[in-house]
């Protein structure tokens, strides 16, 4: 079953490289360069992914949160997986706050890239090491002692700090199960977890820690 | 910590995403100053016209001026709050609007002049000049804003051209360099790799991040710490670097530590090679792994000094532990940690 994909980049280069690097069973229906022609772009092809830059031109100002607004919210909405040079900790949450199911950085490669457009599309999330890094960096979980919070979706749990932790050390998900002696499903799972939390948590930390870097 | 600096946003080139807030339509204003005419109405019911005309009507009528003053005030401020654009006030299609209000403005004033004030002269005396002189200040405010601006706007472009300048003179010292580098060395793919891996580096640190010295935060320590073993033996590693601080003894033992680990990484390690570090109140944690292929560590010869010294005698100096875990034909990591007693 192959998987229908649009890209946006405002680099030709980097569109061409991505389309390249992309399996056979990942299929290319549709590119977009700015805000706009993405939006068109998905309207048109209604691919089941979208890779999408952070930084575009056009639109409000906003780059993939521009596009983000416009796509996301129907039912036949794309999940939408970022790709960026940029290692910006706001950008990047920014995006996945405003609905990414996942972050990679340009330096990914090939068939790394495939795999987590094929994991994004079957409802799983995509962590890098970088994107564990902000969330742990987010949540404060590096603070220790967390303090006391009444919502549950303000604080990771003890395993899912684990798994973070994991693979911001550059653990792959299997690779995390093994060494916590669960499956991969499991891992996936409490990915997905964070991935929910981090887009809906209001938590006073995460509200102080975004200030500090400008996310709105 | 730099983060906290406050400052440290104006230094990085390119803004963080930002999405504008839509202007808000004037009519807003003229529906509450409708119902606020209303409201007015209905006082005057209550309380008897003659006791409220003399000084509420030249009021609304003032209130109403300022509005066609300012109005084409409203999107500019919507879009900054902080320093609004009163050019739109000075467009062609705004004159006609100020000329009314500004009409209106001094009608109401005027008005307000005619008023005995219930028969206290002294009292009239002293407020009419006030009214006039505050009624003069609001009505005129943008034209003196325009002027701050004005200064504002000369000094911002003198930055930017500052700015531009020094960015110019960045890209060219770096970028330009490098690519003309690259082209003398075309043939010699290593290094091209290299060249550009670095050039890379060095661009992103000066596109994204705040910039900080080394004495001040272990994160930009221990990154150009990895950075020198990344161009030394023209591998890639991925660095991954939660919490900051400024760099003490303790840490700067664990950065030479983890900078050990990692060119021992490169040398007998496969890519990719992951770096994270942590740094909470507790503890400064920090892991390096490879991808393989491994050794046993039991069969390390005594005599070689790399992991001994280099990682786990220099960490238990300052307090902390080190291991290293590994067997043929998997990854290796090496953690490190060191406790922060000292900071507390």
């Amino acid at each position: 079953m192959s998987v229908r994909v649009v890209i946006v980049d405002d680099h030709d280069v980097i569109r061409v490289g991505v389309r390249e690097s992309l399996d056979d069973d990942i299929e290319v229906a549709g590119e977009g360069r700015d805000v706009e022609s993405a939006i068109e772009a998905v309207r048109t092809h209604h691919p089941e992914v979208v890779i999408l830059d952070v930084h575009l031109p056009g639109g409000t100002g906003g780059g993939a949160l521009d596009v983000l607004a416009e796509i996301l919210g129907t039912a036949e909405a794309p999940r939408v997986l970022a790709l960026s040079v940029s290692d910006a900790a706001d950008d990047v949450v920014a995006v996945v706050r405003a609905g990414a199911r996942g972050y990679v950085t340009k330096s990914i490669s090939g068939p790394d890239l495939s795999d987590a457009v094929r994991r994004v599309n079957s409802g799983d999330a995509v962590f890098s090491p970088r994107l564990a890094g902000f969330v742990l960096d987010a949540f404060n979980a590096a603070g220790g002692e967390v303090a006391q919070v009444d919502e549950d979706l303000d604080k990771l749990t003890e395993r899912e700090q684990e798994v973070m932790r994991l693979i911001a050390r550059g653990y792959t998900y299997r690779e995390v199960g093994e060494k916590l002696f669960i499956s991969i499903k499991t891992v996936e799972t409490h990915v997905g977890k964070v991935l929910h939390k981090l887009q809906l948590s209001n938590r006073h930390e995460l509200a102080r820690w975004a200030a500090q870097r400008r996310i709105v | 910590m730099c983060d906290d600096s406050g400052v440290s946003h104006s230094t990085r080139i390119v803004r963080p995403l930002r999405r504008e807030a839509q202007p808000a339509s004037w009519w807003r204003a003229l529906l509450g100053l409708l119902m606020l005419t209303f409201a007015l109405g209905l006082v005057a019911r209550r309380y008897g016209m003659d006791q409220l005309a003399p000084w509420a009507l030249p009021a609304v009528v003032f209130i109403a001026a300022l509005v066609l003053v300012w109005s084409p005030l409203d999107g500019a401020v919507q879009s900054d709050p902080r320093r609004p654009d009163v050019v739109s006030l000075f467009s062609r299609d705004a004159w006609a609007r100020v000329v009314v209000g500004v009409g209106l403005a001094v009608a109401a004033v005027a008005w307000l002049a005619q008023w005995d004030f219930g028969n206290r002269p002294l009292l009239r005396a002293i407020l009419v000049p006030v009214a006039t002189v505050g009624a003069a200040a609001l009505v005129l405010a943008p034209w003196w804003m325009r002027l701050i601006r004005q200064v504002s706007v000369e000094r911002e472009q003198r930055v930017r051209e500052f700015e531009r300048a020094e960015i110019a003179a960045h890209l060219h010292d770096s970028v330009l360099q490098t690519l003309t580098l690259i082209r003398a060395k075309s043939q010699e793919p290593e290094t091209v790799a290299r060249l550009a891996r670095a050039q890379e580096r060095d661009l992103r640190a000066y596109l994204y991040q705040d910039r900080c010295s080394e004495a001040d935060s272990v994160a930009t320590a221990l990154t150009a710490a990895m950075s020198e073993v990344e161009d030394a033996h023209g591998v890639a590693i991925e660095l991954v670097h939660v919490g900051d601080a400024p760099t003490s003894d303790a840490l700067r033992a664990v950065v030479r530590a983890t900078r050990e680990a990692a060119t021992n990484a490169a040398r007998h390690g496969s890519e990719p090679i992951s770096v994270y570090a942590e740094l909470t109140a507790a503890a400064y944690d920090v892991f390096v792994r490879d991808s393989g292929p491994g050794f046993d560590p039991a069969t390390v010869d005594p005599d070689r000094a790399g992991i001994r010294h280099s990682i786990i005698g220099r960490v238990e100096r300052h307090g902390g532990t080190a291991a290293v875990a590994s067997a043929p034909g998997s990854r290796t990591e090496v953690s490190i940690t060191m406790p922060r007693k000292e900071q507390r």
